[in-house]
């Protein structure tokens, strides 16, 4: 059965709902978002902040038979890549210049700038730089080719292990020729054509940063090694996620005593700061509360995952669980949810109703989400300027530092980070102690932001 | 609201409240002007007037909780500020609790909050909540309880560390005429113990039976500040009077303020200050105009503030009472 609707009543609350919404500001701050995020990157192109470093590479090659023609053949796809850019161009204005910038290969090759592969060591371990620019570049790899007792040999070296750009460039030339001279043996079968590529050399990694101590394992890169990745990575998850479950239950409980009226009450017998501290620390306690199963589990699991791997497993894990992301984990913890959490207070403080928080965090919501999005650059390039830079800026730092540990970043740096974000911190708890003293007692809304703001920071007094 | 046998306590210390000459305005429209009065220990002090006539603001500058934008409070001789924390009993005007607590946490919180200790706090919410008839509510969410009870909860939370002084803004709005009797019987032994009240309402005649002081607002200043006594006698005097000779409005023009047709067929006769009904009642005998009825009135509460404020104020308030 069909229930009976009167399109009068029902437009009148659509139209109620729609213009209700519309008018706040967290539905514009959300419409406007794709130009804000669009405006952002052009400033970060303009920045020459790029995601991805520019890296380069070597190839030493012992043979002297395949290092020009992989040259040649990226070379070849990078001129391809960049004429599809150019036509597509042409075709949208709007794309000019954007195109082709994308289309070149993300790998620099370089000539070796040592003979053989012990000369290439310093600048692989960084000790060296490249004579590019005014100060010098970074060797990020180098791609030996070797004879092995007739067996042709590949190793990458190179210390940032979770990039793979130089190694797909020469495995796809090998993995290419073995099948095209497959095609021209002949003699050709469906199997054979897999076999053939199959059968294609691969490329082992090396990490030349790693110790070469006898009894302490080679410096061979295996799947162990993207333990330290994947552990900072997932900390840095849990981070965000405690800091934005806290904040959020934080908006809400503010919300339900600001509208309760309770608040009233509490301040006959309480100081405001008091109110804001305890509700800090409440809630602080029951999030951490709630997410210890989750980081339990994870230690649980990297204890099991260790006694069951075997010694060099329990030595990566080990490793993984660093002494910087012991210290720096509960630091970055704390300032982060003092940060984020003090904000959300004072904007729970502020609202009369769900729907004012919702538009008054939106831009808190918008931060927090920019922030994680910096995380997963950390899987591939944790070397990348914009992860050096979100590690520095106090809104991102919690995320980003935690996710940059791998890469071993110096204790002055982790700890001036720390330090921005504190001072970061103090300013917001004294701007939200402002904030949540006018919004319980006055004001709300947006309209309640600005007129605190006149008042608070810039000292202005109003009617009220 | 302690209470051990030792819970009457003198509090004979410092003036509770002043407030001298305080004013406070809202985007430019006055909520509150130039307002004056102390509260004295032990007194019961009834805060009236309509809605918007600055009761509630009044109230929250009295406790710190907004600044005036000029004028002085001091709180137990002090500015409102922490030393005050615990000497005060404060049940704001519009009502909610925690929604998952139960009645005893509830009440067991505030009086911790108010310097209580738990092991002091549990039993005394317990020992309220079977006084006040809501033993069933102890163990009960908040929200699974109905609007009166959660009310007496939250007055019973407000006033359970038996402080100095209480302010109570409007406790008695939302109560059902039994509740109110109960609530009538609370402030009545709170200031059996020498606490001093001042709660704010718009039933006259809660008031009426409880105050020694009356302080009526209207339009955001003071417009009345004295005992029960002395605002009753800001009424005129009233008197309901019929006949069927036809010179009874003639006898009685000189001495009436005005004259009302009752729908009985009556008269009510509201007299000039300096008129008295027993002179109206020997011109009447002398003039031989036989009374069918002759009745002089207790000038009420409600006739006073009408003559205070004006009729339509008055109107006012009694519709925000009901």
């Amino acid at each position: 059965m069909i229930p009976k609707v009167d399109l009068r009543r029902t437009y009148l609350i659509a139209r109620r709902d729609f213009l209700g919404y519309i008018k706040t500001w967290g539905f514009w701050l959300s419409f406007l978002m794709p130009f804000l995020f669009g405006g952002f990157g052009i400033l970060l192109s303009q920045m020459s902040l790029n995601v991805e470093p520019v890296r380069y590479e070597t190839i030493l090659d012992e043979t002297n038979l395949y290092a020009q023609a992989i040259l040649d053949s990226e070379r070849q796809k990078t001129n391809e890549r960049m004429e599809r850019a150019e036509k597509l161009e042409e075709r949208i204005p709007m794309l000019a210049n954007q195109g082709q910038s994308l289309a070149k290969s993300k790998v620099n090759f370089v000539e070796p700038p040592a003979p053989d592969l012990d000369g290439l060591m310093p600048y692989l371990k960084g000790e060296k730089l490249l004579s590019i620019g005014e100060k010098g570049s970074r060797l990020n790899g180098a791609v030996h080719i070797y004879d092995d007792n007739g067996e042709l040999k590949l190793d990458y070296w190179s210390s940032n292990i979770t990039n793979s750009d130089a190694i797909n460039v020469v495995e796809k030339y090998f993995s290419t020729k073995a099948s095209d001279d497959y095609l021209a043996s002949g003699n050709l079968t469906a199997d054979g054509l897999k076999a053939a590529k199959k059968n294609a050399p691969s490329v082992d990694a090396f990490d030349p940063t790693k110790s070469t101590v006898e009894g302490e394992g080679d410096q061979s890169v295996s799947d162990l090694d993207i333990i330290p990745f994947v552990v900072a990575i997932m900390a840095s998850g849990i981070l965000w996620l405690t800091i934005f479950s806290g904040a959020y239950m934080l908006l809400t409980s503010m919300l339900e005593e600001k509208l309760n009226k309770l608040l009233e009450m509490m301040l006959s017998t309480t100081r405001l700061s008091e109110i804001m501290l305890g509700k800090l620390i409440g809630v602080a306690a029951l999030t951490i509360a709630a997410m210890s199963p989750y980081i339990l589990l994870s230690f649980a699991g990297a204890a099991f995952i260790a006694v069951q791997g075997g010694p060099e497993t329990t030595e990566v894990i080990r490793d993984a669980f660093s002494l910087k992301l012991l210290v720096f984990f509960p630091v970055f913890l704390v300032l982060g949810y003092v940060f984020y959490g003090a904000l959300f207070i004072a904007m729970g403080s502020l609202a009369e109703s769900m729907q004012d928080a919702q538009t008054l965090t939106t831009p808190i919501m918008l931060l927090l989400t920019g922030c994680i999005m910096v995380v997963p650059i950390a899987i591939k390039s944790p070397d990348s300027p914009i992860l050096t830079f979100a590690a520095w800026f106090p809104l991102s730092a919690p995320f980003a530092a935690i996710a940059r540990l791998p890469l071993d970043p110096p204790w002055w740096e982790l700890s001036l980070s720390a330090f921005f974000l504190f001072l970061m911190s103090v300013g917001v708890i004294w701007l939200a102690g402002r904030i949540f003293n006018y919004g319980v007692l006055s004001g709300s809304g947006v309209k309640g932001i600005m007129e605190a703001l006149k008042r608070v920071v810039f000292r202005r007094g109003t009617a009220g | 609201m302690q209470t051990g046998s030792n819970s009457t306590r003198s509090f004979m210390t410092a003036t509770p409240l002043s407030l001298k000459n305080i004013s406070k305005s809202f985007a430019g429209v006055d909520a509150v002007k130039d307002v004056s009065f102390d509260v004295q220990p032990g007194e019961i002090i009834g805060f009236l007037g309509p809605n918007g006539a600055g009761k509630t603001t009044t109230i929250r500058m009295a406790l710190g909780l907004i600044k005036p934008n000029s004028g002085e409070v001091t709180l137990f001789g002090q500015r409102p500020g922490p030393h005050a924390f615990g000497r005060i009993a404060f049940l704001p005007e519009e009502r909610g609790l925690y929604k998952k607590q139960t009645a005893r946490e509830t009440i067991a919180h505030m009086a911790r909050l108010n310097g209580m200790k738990a092991k002091e706090a549990f039993p005394l919410a317990d020992r309220l909540l079977d006084k006040y008839g809501l033993s069933e509510a102890k163990r009960k969410k908040n929200k699974d309880m109905s609007k009166g009870m959660a009310q007496k909860v939250q007055l019973l939370a407000a006033i359970a560390h038996d402080p100095e002084f209480y302010i109570l803004d409007e406790p008695f709005s939302g109560l059902d005429p039994v509740n109110q009797q109960i609530l009538e019987k609370m402030v009545r032994e709170i200031a059996d113990r020498g606490r001093t009240i001042i709660f704010s309402t718009h039933v006259m005649e809660h008031a009426e039976r409880l105050c020694d002081r009356i302080i009526l607002m209207s339009g955001g200043r003071k417009v009345f500040d004295g005992s029960t006594e002395l605002a009753l006698t800001q009424a005129p005097k009233r008197l309901v009077i019929d006949s069927e000779d036809a010179r009874l409005k003639d006898v009685l023009t000189p001495f009436a303020a005005t004259l009302e047709d009752r729908p009985d067929g009556a008269l009510t006769v509201f007299l000039k200050p300096e008129a008295e009904s027993h002179t109206i009642l020997e011109k009447c005998v002398n003039m031989g105009v036989k009374l069918s009825r002759y009745e002089p009135k207790n000038p009420s509460l409600h006739e006073a503030f009408v003559a205070l404020v004006g009729r339509d104020e008055v109107a006012k308030m009694k519709e925000d009472a009901t």
